[in-house]
């Protein structure tokens, strides 16, 4: 019991901060409105509420209350919610002028009916089992034949550097205390003035919040999840994933050596060839664009990346990620981070299109 | 008429393609462009090509037949201070909008006995 809370939890919280860039969480707004437009609509749900300002003048706010399937799952409908209705709103508010909300609870005035208690949390993985294995022995990283399930919930969104102390950050790899920036990461001078930048800016020129793809360690972090799909056939396999534009990657694992890294076309995954360690798949990816960042927070990188990555299942529940970045135009040394993520059982991952939410800001 | 239109079209597409496609590794690589000039009206276009290499950065002021290599660039970066220096040419400048897709860097170009000012953008 204690272990599906608290994998709720996690999904929750990830889930909340996909919105970090777009809301700012350290602000709280009430609003009492009348209802006048609900769009019930994959990946986020919005109404529409006409309120009146200090002034008298009516304003027209937007509040965004969750993702529709999650909505559904936990009972609610379309119609659970009425033009016309007045409604109290409690939740945070956008960054920036925007008439916008993110709700924490919606509550209908009149009969006091609470809707939409946000972030309910999913039903999670019970219990402890032995990882799933195919025929020949080796560890599935996928679901098991006749179920179905994906990876979410990861044990943090940001990169950091595994001997680093336990550093204040919020969920979208904001520190607490900019002075702890050197703890991060063995940063070279201009990528540690690059990553304060970042930082002191609000992450607001992150390319994710421009639908741009979560290229490296970060396409394991997205709050959608992902999933392998294992093609032992073909000597690859396929992370499918949930967040960033719902793409993939390819890990070749039919035994081709890693390309020459000044020959390699560059994208946002990197050419990633794979080998089995035992029970753990290491994956040596270059090749990468400079495109993304690689991690929530804005830790920089440029063309020479190459990364080195640990993925194990040691539990049916738990796979465990760990990442050796060696970029030596951005960062003194190799230096390594990891996290784990949960399986979310008996669920695929939903569909989700980061153009349908694009922030104002995609193109400018 | 609708051939025009439809290249126009299809080039902004490109253009605004192009613009979210921002370079997020070191903020001086890339391709730059712009002008110098002792006076508003006396203008020169310029072109740098700058790459860090790790340890420096390097480059060629307007590549093609009759570019002018790069002698050296020092980057101050708790001020985003740059100097550039190659044949003839003494520049110094500032970067700014660091994270921006179009980021500039504007400040004073010596180039021979002429003095002046510059801003280029990044393509």
């Amino acid at each position: 019991m204690i272990r599906t809370l608290a994998v709720g939890i996690l999904l929750a919280i990830a889930a909340y901060s996909q919105h970090a860039a777009s809301y700012d969480s350290d602000r709280k707004v009430t609003l009492k409105g009348t209802v006048t437009r609900i769009d019930w609509v994959n990946p986020h749900a919005y109404f529409y509420i006409n309120l009146k300002d200090a002034a008298g003048t009516t304003e027209n706010w937007a509040v965004e209350f969750g993702n529709p399937l999650d909505l559904e799952k936990d009972g609610w409908k379309p119609s659970s919610l009425h033009l016309g209705d007045v409604v109290t709103v409690e939740g945070i508010p956008a960054r920036g002028p925007e008439k916008r909300a993110l709700a924490n609870s919606v509550t209908v005035l009149g009969t006091g009916k609470k809707l939409f208690t946000a972030f309910a949390p999913r039903r999670a993985a019970s219990g402890s089992q032995p990882a799933p294995r195919w025929p020949d022995g080796r560890v599935r990283l996928g679901a098991p034949p006749g179920k179905k399930g994906y990876w979410g919930a990861p044990s943090t969104t940001a990169l950091v550097e595994t001997t680093a102390a336990k550093i204040p950050m919020s969920r979208d790899g904001l520190l607490v205390n900019l002075a702890h920036a050197d703890k991060i990461a063995p940063f070279l001078p201009w990528a540690k003035a690059v990553y304060e930048y970042r930082q002191r800016t609000l992450l607001r020129d992150d390319p994710i919040t421009r639908c741009l793809p979560p290229g490296g360690p970060r396409a394991f972090q997205m709050p959608n999840g992902f999933q392998f799909i294992e093609q032992k056939d073909l000597g690859r396999i396929l992370v499918l994933l949930g967040g960033g534009d719902r793409n993939w990657r390819v890990i070749y694992t039919d035994g081709r050596k890693q390309g020459e890294a000044d020959e390699v076309v560059r994208g946002y995954y990197g050419n990633s060839v794979g080998k089995w360690e035992g029970d753990t798949l290491v994956v040596d990816s270059i090749g990468f664009n400079e495109h993304f960042w690689m991690t929530a927070g804005g830790l920089p990188h440029t063309e020479a990346l190459h990364l080195t990555e640990r993925i194990s299942r040691p539990d049916f529940n738990t796979l465990k990620y760990e990442v050796t970045v060696d970029d030596p135009r951005t960062y003194t040394r190799p230096w390594s981070g990891g996290w784990t993520v949960q399986w979310v059982p008996d669920q695929e991952i939903q569909e989700y299109f980061c153009e349908e939410n694009a922030e104002a800001t995609f193109v400018r | 008429m609708r051939f025009s239109l439809n290249c126009r079209l299809v080039g902004l597409i490109v253009a605004l393609a192009l613009g979210c496609l921002a370079q997020q590794g070191h903020p001086l690589t890339g391709t730059w462009s712009g002008d110098w000039g002792a006076t508003a009206t006396q203008r020169h276009q310029v072109t740098l090509v700058l790459n860090w290499d790790g340890k420096n950065v390097t480059g060629l002021i307007n590549p093609g037949p009759d570019a002018i290599p790069i002698k050296s660039v020092t980057v101050d970066v708790s001020t985003w201070t740059i100097r550039i220096q190659a044949d003839g040419i003494s520049a110094e400048g500032k970067l700014e909008d660091l994270g921006s897709y179009h980021r500039t860097i504007t400040g004073a170009w010596q180039q021979g006995t002429v003095k002046g000012d510059f801003k280029i953008t990044r393509d």
